[in-house]
């Protein structure tokens, strides 16, 4: 599994070639428009309004996700959310007014809380604290005034062009003269939104079918000039500027739904919930590792992987998570890419300047502000991590089964030049970035720029940085029940990325596990049991233990009454397999047994297996060596299970969970393994955008 | 060409685009006054409607320098029917005869992205005396504004700000205490020019070029060059210096460059404000093209409000150009040999330049006004007669559509009044923020009603003036707006960096 870190992650959509190019290809394929598209303006900036607020969704003050896991394979999500429509300045809650008069005499506002995939379309109910349930505003609707939003935008973005006023230009064409080159720009735009366009799907129009179109007046000439037009209007070169934020604005706009809530404005504070969709796993691990956890005794557990993404304006998420009494919570372990961005920003700054290093060398006080603006983000980073890490331990110290410092090196204590040579090295671990930022407090990096670290020392910190993930946070458990788990994420006082409004993604480590009283332990006993039954029978038909260890055979070991053995030997396992409560197989407690089941099981056969062999065998060589075999065999279950109590101690006694989506600086600092192992369960809660 | 997963630049553009198209209009409405005196006249009507959008600007900016002043007011308009991308008309105003005003429209450009940017923000200083520039000064400040402008413009980073002349910073030897509390006070104005530019945080290649040439420049010019401090939890008003200002550099650079220019002190200026849709570049097409035909600048403030910039120059008349420059507005081509006309007779002006940005941007000029500079120490502290004119920075948010900026500003001033022999708005600038609040910042310049020239009587003198000017505005301000005291929140400091960070130009 990979994890995509944002700056150098994959483009959004692999198939398409161009930023623009559903865009484009709607443009070649449509039937060219011989009048203008009529939206009421009151629907562009409604649609305008919705948009930026459904991409921010800054008046939504905390959220919360209650995550169910139905069976494996599939959670349940109920979101609810705090709102708070004073957060909505004036002139887009002016927008927003639904309008007619209300019944109440309140007016009412649509209010965006949430966006969707579009591949999710299940209908989502919105309740309110009250259990009322909130009208809401169709699909069809919000997509209608999304389309309104972006012709409105592609006209303003004409009207403020350069060109608006030079006669020869497309630009001008497509305002003043040729206008249905741009009533076919807005065709395609709405048809885009409208239809949608999934993610990783080549648009599919009727052109595929057709040969080559090249009659005479055909026209061409119109869709040339709408792509001209485009070509200028959003020019590739400098795309950061405009065509990039345009395409990705379509892009979310075509692959995801606004779920637009009616509220009143005389209750400016209110609480939503909602069903979610439910959630299908994304991908499982191979048959074969499931396979060898099955049938090792492995003490296994069932780890879930949740991903979704916040808006990061949000002041509080909580997560929990629900699951049978009969399951245990064994980790629960929440790690956020808040800091990603500037990280990620850092990174870029050290390896520009590492670049640059010699021509800056010239200003030795412009470098010397480069490096102290990089040691104090560097610093900041250190001591956040270290809070984090700190929150960490008190998590592992408070657990059931409370967890010691284990394989964790012991801290170390750098000076200033060791803390320059250690970042030199590329190792950002976290007790250097926690020495350096003590360091940086106290004065002591005060000429990083005739220090060693102008130039290539600098690239190994920024891939160090990239490679400890130094960028994601750490939240830890905070339920006190077994069978569930609670997560608070605070948004951190001070923003590093400030302007930012990308979404914060989330992710989320779940391990599930039969803690005590857990069935193994039943197992254990009734394996144990019914091995002491086969040695009571064994010793009463030998009249001593010698046929446990000799090979002398005694004469009458063969029963006279045969069948009160045999009832012994299939009820007792019978009673005692009866009262262990053993589960489906589909569900998540299913999964945990799995293993004990077939110890059970096998336990069972083997008596069943011996009281049949009493039942037919008249020989007493051949009685003894059955004893002795069925002995042997429930005592290598009994091994088996003990194996299983090991197993379940190393468990606990783990410190860091070995997963991806746990970030590398922890891992690094409790001197956990580097293999990560694939989850049982991932569910992606993310947009599709 | 990838889609990177980043959606930051385009929530800014929907918000941009929603904040511009309202239910009915996706233009802005502006006036401009040009005038002498620093106080900013009242836009707003005596007693407003506090639900009519029109009657409240949602931008206002103020800026006063050479005894001439420039007061802006934008708001979304009711009017969107008017051809071309701006259009400016002079109106007849009441509030005197020497105030010339003009209203207008313009198309707000929402790709104007940069909210995101990361401001990195310079200090130029162009002289360590008082500030009387004279011909050849203004050409060697067009200059570098054209200079340092074009470094953004050719990297596509757009002009956030740019303001001269403003505050200089005194240089803090290294014993001084880091919270600025034993700091030197700084002068009001001086010969220094202050401007920021946005750039994307993921473009620091871009960022470390720009200033690396501008440290270039610094050299080649012989100004002295400070950068803001980029360390984290560093405000604005802190410094980094990267070079010195180099007196003699600078003047053999200013002779070679401009030998003939007057070196005599402009009496009369022209007040120039060019307003069109905001881009990058066009501030440095803007003072290319002046300084090719010879005009030099003396004063300028350059904003973006609402997506609309407003570039605002005080442009020095020479002293034999003809008498009579009535007001007057129009296209900027049509301008040009106007301003050519002020700057005098001059042999091989620069043919016609091409400047496609601005083509159809437009210009309002103010007559030919009387230009006068205010008494300024040589370099902070005490002089021998004590009075000193010192800046203090004001910093506020309110609530939209209660007390308008030139209202609070008058408040301020009369705040102020006991302790002071004079009080005046150098600049101000406030903006509609998010969450319906007005956020601004303004600096007065202040001399005080006793004469000290004991250095911590001064600073303990305007401190204590400031605080007691702070308590008195919070009183009165719930009575002139009826806004809700709890939403107040005002600070008014001698040193900069002591307010809170505000995220707005100047």
């Amino acid at each position: 599994m990979t994890v995509t870190i944002r700056g150098s992650s994959p483009p959004a959509d692999p198939s398409a070639g161009g930023p623009l190019d559903h865009l484009r290809t709607l443009i070649v394929a449509l039937p060219v428009p011989t009048a203008p598209m009529t939206f009421p303006s009151r629907d562009a900036a409604l649609g305008l309004a919705l948009m930026d607020l459904s991409l921010r969704l800054d008046h939504l003050a905390r959220l919360s996700e209650q995550l169910t896991l139905v069976d494996r394979g599939h959670m349940s999500r109920s979101i609810s959310v705090d709102v708070d429509l004073d957060l909505i300045s004036g002139r887009l809650r002016d927008t927003l007014i639904v309008p007619g008069e209300a019944p109440d005499g309140h007016p009412s506002l649509w209010v965006p809380v949430s966006r969707y995939s579009r591949r999710d379309l299940a209908p989502v109910v919105i309740k309110d604290s009250s259990g009322e349930v909130v009208p809401r505003l169709s699909h069809r609707d919000a997509n209608r005034v999304t389309a309104a939003a972006f012709v409105k935008l592609l006209h303003m973005l004409i009207n403020a062009h350069e060109d608006v006023s030079a006669p020869a230009s497309p630009i001008h064409q497509l305002r003043h003269t040729h206008q249905r080159s741009r009533w076919l720009i807005e065709a395609a735009i709405t048809e885009l939104i409208m239809v949608g366009s999934p993610a990783g799907q080549r648009l599919h129009t009727p052109l595929d079918h057709a040969g080559l179109l090249t009659r005479q007046g055909n026209s061409r000439a119109v869709r040339d000039l709408a792509l001209l037009g485009l070509e200028a209007l959003f020019p590739a070169e400098g795309g950061d500027r405009l065509l990039i934020p345009f395409a990705r604005l379509l892009q979310l706009a075509t692959r995801q739904y606004i779920l637009v809530a009616q509220l009143a404005l005389n209750r400016p504070r209110r609480f939503l919930t909602w069903d979610a969709p439910l959630l299908p796993a994304q991908h499982r691990p191979t048959p074969l590792r499931t396979l060898a956890k099955n049938a090792l005794p492995v003490n296994r557990e069932f780890v879930v992987e949740y991903e979704t993404e916040i808006p990061r304006s949000v002041k509080a998420y909580h997560l929990t998570l629900e699951v049978r009494q009969e399951i245990s919570v064994r980790r629960f372990l929440m790690s956020s890419d808040v800091d990603e961005e500037f990280v990620e920003v850092l990174a870029q700054d050290l390896e520009s300047v590492a670049r640059r290093a010699d021509r800056l060398g010239t200003y030795h006080k412009l470098l010397e502000l480069e490096m102290q603006g990089i040691a104090s983000r560097l610093a900041e980073l250190g001591r956040r991590r270290l809070v984090d890490l700190a929150g960490y331990e008190a998590y592992l110290a408070r657990l059931p089964i409370p967890v010691g410092p284990g394989s964790a090196p012991p801290a170390r204590r750098l000076s200033a030049d060791e803390v320059i040579a250690a970042l030199s090295a590329g190792d950002c671990s976290l007790d250097v970035l926690a020495a350096f930022c003590a360091h940086y407090a106290a004065d002591g990096m005060q000429h990083l720029a005739r220090s060693g670290l102008p130039g290539p020392a600098l690239l190994s910190i920024a891939a160090g940085l990239r490679a400890a993930q130094v960028g994601r946070d750490v939240t830890t458990d905070n339920d006190p029940r077994e069978h569930g788990a609670h997560a608070h994420w605070r948004r951190p006082s001070v923003e590093l990325s400030p302007q930012s409004t990308e979404p914060v993604r989330v992710f989320a480590f779940m391990a599930l596990a039969d803690e005590a009283p857990a069935l193994i332990e039943n197992i254990t006993r009734m394996v144990a049991g019914l091995a002491l039954v086969v040695l009571g029978i064994g010793t009463f038909l030998a009249g001593g233990l010698e046929w446990l260890y000799s090979a002398k055979v005694s004469p009458d070991f063969v029963p006279e009454q045969a069948d009160a053995v045999v009832a012994v030997l299939l009820l007792v396992p019978g009673l005692l397999l009866a009262r262990l409560d053993l589960p489906g197989t589909k569900s998540v407690l299913g999964q945990l047994h799995k293993f004990q089941r077939m110890l059970a099981t096998a336990s069972v056969a083997v008596t069943t297996a011996l009281a049949i062999a009493i039942a037919t065998v008249q020989s007493d060589r051949e009685m003894t060596r059955l004893f002795q075999v069925a002995l042997a065999v429930l005592i290598f279950i009994v091994v088996l299970c003990l194996c299983e109590f090991y197993a379940r101690r190393i468990h606990r006694g783990s410190s860091v969970p070995r997963s991806s989506r746990v970030p590398r600086w922890l891992r690094d600092a409790r001197g956990a393994p580097g293999r990560t192992v694939e989850p049982d369960d991932f569910f992606d809660a993310r947009g599709g955008g | 060409m990838t889609l990177p997963a980043n959606s930051t630049k385009s929530s800014e553009l929907a918000r941009i685009a929603a904040e511009a198209a309202g239910t009915y209009f996706s233009s802005v409405e502006f006036t401009l006054t040009h005038g002498y005196g620093p106080s900013p006249l009242p836009v707003i009507e005596p007693d407003p409607d506090k639900e009519d959008p029109s009657a409240w600007p949602t931008d206002f900016c103020h800026f006063a320098a050479a005894g001439l002043s420039v007061s802006t007011s934008i708001w979304p308009s009711a009017m969107s029917a008017f051809s071309g991308r701006v259009q400016i008309d002079p109106v007849k105003h009441d509030a005197g005869p020497e105030t010339y005003s003009y209203s207008g429209h313009a198309v707000p450009n929402p790709g104007f992205i940069h909210q995101s940017t990361r401001q990195v923000e310079v200090l130029i200083t162009l002289g360590n005396t008082h500030w009387s520039p004279t011909y050849r000064e203004a050409l060697m400040q067009a200059l570098v504004i054209e200079k340092l402008t074009g470094l953004a413009g050719e990297r596509g980073a757009p002009v956030l700000h740019l303001h001269t002349p403003v505050a200089p910073v005194p240089q803090i030897s290294r014993s001084e205490r880091g919270d600025g509390s034993n700091e030197r006070l700084r002068d009001a104005i001086g010969p220094c020019l202050r401007f920021s530019i946005g750039v994307d945080p993921k473009m620091s290649e871009t960022r470390l070029d720009f200033e690396t040439e501008l440290a270039a420049l610094a050299e080649e010019y012989g100004f002295g060059l400070k950068l803001d401090d980029q360390r984290l939890n560093r405000v604005r008003g802190e410094w980094f210096t990267i070079r010195g200002f180099d007196r003699e550099r600078y003047r053999q650079a200013r002779n070679r460059l401009f030998p003939e220019a007057s070196v005599h002190i402009p009496k009369r200026a022209v007040i120039a404000s060019i307003v069109g849709p905001s881009q990058p570049g066009t501030t440095a097409a803007t003072v290319q093209a002046l300084r090719e035909r010879g005009i030099g600048v003396l004063a300028a403030s350059i904003s973006s409000m609402r997506k609309t910039t407003f570039i605002n120059l005080v442009l020095p008349v020479a002293a034999d150009a003809p008498e009579s420059f009535p007001q007057w507005t129009g296209g900027w081509h049509d301008a040009l040999p106007r301003l050519e006309a002020c700057a005098g007779p001059r042999p091989g002006v620069a043919a016609e330049s091409e400047d496609r940005l601005i083509g159809d941007w437009k210009v309002a000029l103010s007559p030919a006004m009387r230009c006068s500079y205010p008494p300024s120490s040589q370099q902070t502290g005490a002089t021998a007669t004590g009075r000193v004119p010192y800046p203090i920075w004001l910093w506020w948010q309110l609530p939209h559509r209660t007390v308008d900026t030139p209202a609070l500003l008058a408040e301020v001033q009369a705040a102020l009044q006991p302790h002071t022999r004079r009080c005046e708005v150098a600049y101000a600038q406030s903006r509609l923020c998010r969450g319906d609040v007005v956020r601004g910042r303004a600096k007065l310049v202040v001399m005080l009603a006793q004469e000290h020239k004991d250095h911590a009587a001064v600073q303990r003198l305007l401190t204590d003036a400031a605080e007691a000017a702070q308590l008195r505005i919070r009183e009165w301000l719930p009575a002139l707006g009826r806004v809700d005291p709890s939403k107040i929140r005002l600070r008014l400091s001698p040193r900069e960096r002591w307010l809170m960070y505000a995220g707005i130009s100047a």
